[in-house]
């Protein structure tokens, strides 16, 4: 995976910090509602291919998956990786009985996956003066899913990683942008960095 | 009045919108660093009267540069610029001797306004 084909060093580092700034803002979103400090990663960004995407995706056990894509000046794919381990105590911090209902697990995990996903896009458009909409997540297995299905042979991904301090749980957001997107993107990021 | 200003953040994007974001009023005399680490490096070779700091860096993060800072008798105001402003994280490094936590994106006037509390202005 590389960053090489796709982005100049200016465009890569500028994008960086515009995601972290947009994390940053998830986080806080997060952070509020459960009233719990959220640890985050510096952002990765990598020029991928779906099979690259397939195992980026899924090299993490024990975990659930959502996708929700986004539509406007920018479009693409937002997933989820939501880790198994620490969700009952986020659901204690959300406020949901334990044990924890299948419907509940579902409800938390999509919840989540709104917050942060929603936050991240929403920051980085605001940033960049783009408008987008994201629709609704779902959930989805990857080793299900036809990832050869995806319009775009080489494609942008932005990762970030909450964790929840107080217990083992962790979620990684990753965007995928397709290849018109991705020269909407470089041109917006040029003009920014001017 | 020149004042040695210490900017440290791995984004460079971010280093130079912070640079350009001090007021024109004063003069300065300017030094970056693209982590932790170099932070430190710096601090110890030279001494400076602000340091503007990043928080979520790599080697070493901004938490980092202010406990590293924590126990010397010369140190820089320090002024954390970060996109992390979680109530416990503003918290932590208010703790750790910060002067004051501005949340990024960075608002030039608000810059301006801590330099003056400060008594740069």
């Amino acid at each position: 995976m590389s960053t090489e084909s796709v982005l100049t060093a200016d465009q890569r580092d500028a994008l960086q910090e515009l995601m972290n700034i947009s994390m940053g803002q998830a986080a806080n979103s997060l952070a509020h509602l459960i009233e719990t400090k959220i640890g985050i990663s510096i952002p990765k960004i990598a020029s991928v291919t779906p099979e690259q995407l397939f195992s980026m995706i899924s090299e993490q056990a024990d975990a659930y998956y959502t996708r929700q894509s986004f539509l406007g000046d920018i479009q693409g794919e937002v997933m989820s990786v939501v880790s198994q381990q620490g969700l009952c105590e986020v659901g204690a911090l959300l406020e949901y009985d334990a044990p924890l209902s299948q419907t509940d697990i579902q409800e938390i995990i999509l919840e989540l996956s709104n917050i942060l996903a929603g936050a991240c896009l929403a920051g980085l458009s605001a940033q960049l003066a783009l408008g987008t909409n994201l629709n609704m997540p779902t959930l989805f297995s990857p080793r299900k899913a036809n990832f050869e299905e995806f319009q775009w042979s080489n494609s942008l991904v932005m990762e970030v990683q909450f964790d929840i301090e107080i217990s083992s749980f962790s979620m990684r957001v990753v965007f995928c942008l397709d290849d018109a997107s991705l020269d909407r993107l470089t041109q917006t990021l040029d003009e920014l960095l001017g | 009045m020149t004042v040695r200003v210490l900017v440290a953040d791995d984004s460079r994007l971010s280093r130079r919108s912070v640079i350009k974001a001090l007021p024109p009023e004063l003069n300065y005399a300017i030094d970056e660093a693209a982590n932790g680490k170099e932070a430190i490096a710096l601090l110890n070779k030279a001494s400076f009267e602000l340091m503007l700091l990043d928080l979520t860096m790599p080697e070493i993060d901004g938490v980092g540069v202010l406990e590293y800072l924590a126990d010397k008798t010369e140190k820089p105001h320090v002024v954390v610029i970060s996109a992390d402003f979680q109530p416990e994280k503003q918290r932590i490094v208010m703790s750790l001797g910060a002067a004051k936590f501005i949340r990024k994106p960075l608002d030039q006037e608000e810059l301006a306004m801590t330099l003056f509390e400060l008594g740069y202005l």
